[in-house]
């Protein structure tokens, strides 16, 4: 089957749209991997296999759209995958943040899920298949994350002793990352302009805002100021990422020819 | 071994082994007593600690809900919320059931002896309908390992 670029005539519009997958499969790749640090030392049992299991599913997302540009330029996905220097990579900063504490993962994960479920539904709603259709689909495994997410947000929040506190200053600390999600390029603007997205970043921000604002505020969270930390889109990261991909690359590394 | 998989596989808490003779003493919150018969100690609350929610994995829509094993939770929604994770990850699932294991009652220790017939009791054992249910179960397995694929 012919894939999503190939069936983009317009190199600009191509180029765009690649940056638009690069961005989701990054976000993936590298929140799955920060996730995947909580296997084995998860507050309980029953909470690590679950946030293992979000870990499975979000690498599994990043998978499905590195293949999108992979087929179609003819690159092994395991090279788009782990073969680029980290200015390459075109995910937010919010995701590459260690994870400080259970209740910044959990924060993190309700802010970066109502991010993630609304630029799926754009996605499916951009006319490129197949990767309208395969957004379509990826929402089903969202809503369980989110769920996860807001499940534990409200109780740690609601909760006696210093969970508020902890929760509010994990959010203070999220906040200009997760703003930074909406980053914009040139890419954007053309994107926009071609009707392949709906919507522009800035009002995909304000769409989103409304969207945790209740959850947040429904569980006594005040929301921080309103200060984006951009860069992350351009290729711009924090040294938390370089060790972050160095480890996660340090097993293919060894024989990057290797079939597993 | 818990039928939903999961990554506790073989050490349910908690409720996992409803025959091993319980204590009755302090046993269980539900303000219902162990209750003892001319046989000895009878039925008892299980003992589970306040947290402990036993989970009941439905595969499909006309099946019963099956017990699956155990999650701590605070609470039925956060306990629904882990059970999806821990006893659906391998095996099909269409509804979960949780509750709490402190609000279950088991039989004794002592009253094992009920279960076993006195006389013959074969022409009541209804072994062609397990094994027709084994079948319709198998099938149902293969097909949706291939449908997964």
């Amino acid at each position: 089957m012919p894939g999503v670029l190939t069936g983009i005539a317009d190199p600009a519009l191509r180029a765009a749209f690649r940056e638009v997958l690069l961005r989701v499969a990054d976000d993936e790749l590298v929140i799955g991997h920060r996730h995947s640090e909580w296997t084995g030392f998860g507050p309980d049992i029953e909470s690590d296999v679950a946030m293992s299991s979000i870990a499975q599913e979000e690498l599994g997302h990043a998978r499905v759209f590195y293949e999108q540009i992979a087929d179609d330029e003819g690159l092994d996905v395991d090279r788009l995958a782990f073969g680029r220097t980290p200015a390459e990579y075109r995910h937010a900063a919010l995701l590459e943040q260690e994870n400080d504490g259970w209740e910044y993962t959990i924060v993190r994960l309700v802010l970066y899920e109502a991010f993630e479920t609304a630029r799926l539904h754009l996605l499916a709603a951009s006319g490129q298949q197949p990767v309208a259709g395969l957004a379509q689909t990826l929402t089903r495994e969202e809503r369980y994350h989110m769920l996860f997410a807001e499940t534990w947000l409200t109780r740690l929040a609601r909760g006696a002793a210093d969970g508020p506190g902890r929760v509010q200053r994990a959010l203070e600390a999220a906040w200009p990352d997760a703003l930074g999600l909406f980053e914009a390029t040139p890419a954007d603007a053309l994107l926009v302009a071609q009707g392949v997205t709906a919507s522009t970043p800035s009002a995909q921000r304000a769409a989103w805002e409304e969207t945790v604002r209740p959850t947040l505020e429904g569980c006594g969270l005040r929301l921080p100021p309103s200060t984006a930390r951009d860069g992350g889109r351009r290729g711009v990261h924090t040294p938390s990422f370089d060790r972050l991909l160095d480890q996660m690359t340090e097993v293919w590394r060894s024989d990057p020819e290797a079939r597993w | 071994m818990t039928p939903g998989g999961g990554a506790h596989d073989g050490s349910p808490r908690g409720t996992g082994d409803v025959t091993r003779p319980q204590t009755p003493a302090g046993a269980g919150s539900t303000g219902t007593p162990a209750r003892h018969d001319a046989g000895g100690l009878w039925e008892h609350p299980l003992g589970a600690a306040k947290d402990v929610w036993a989970v009941f994995v439905q595969g499909r829509r006309r099946d019963t809900h099956v017990y699956a094993g155990d999650v701590h939770a605070p609470d039925a929604e956060m306990a629904l919320v882990l059970a999806k994770e821990n006893y659906t990850r391998r095996d099909p699932c269409v509804s979960l059931w949780v509750v709490r294991a402190d609000q279950i009652h088991a039989t004794a220790q002592d009253a094992a002896e009920m279960f076993v017939p006195a006389t013959d009791k074969s022409y009541r054992f209804g072994g062609s309908y397990r094994q027709q249910r084994r079948v319709l179960q198998s099938s149902y397995q293969a097909a949706y390992r291939e449908e997964d694929q």
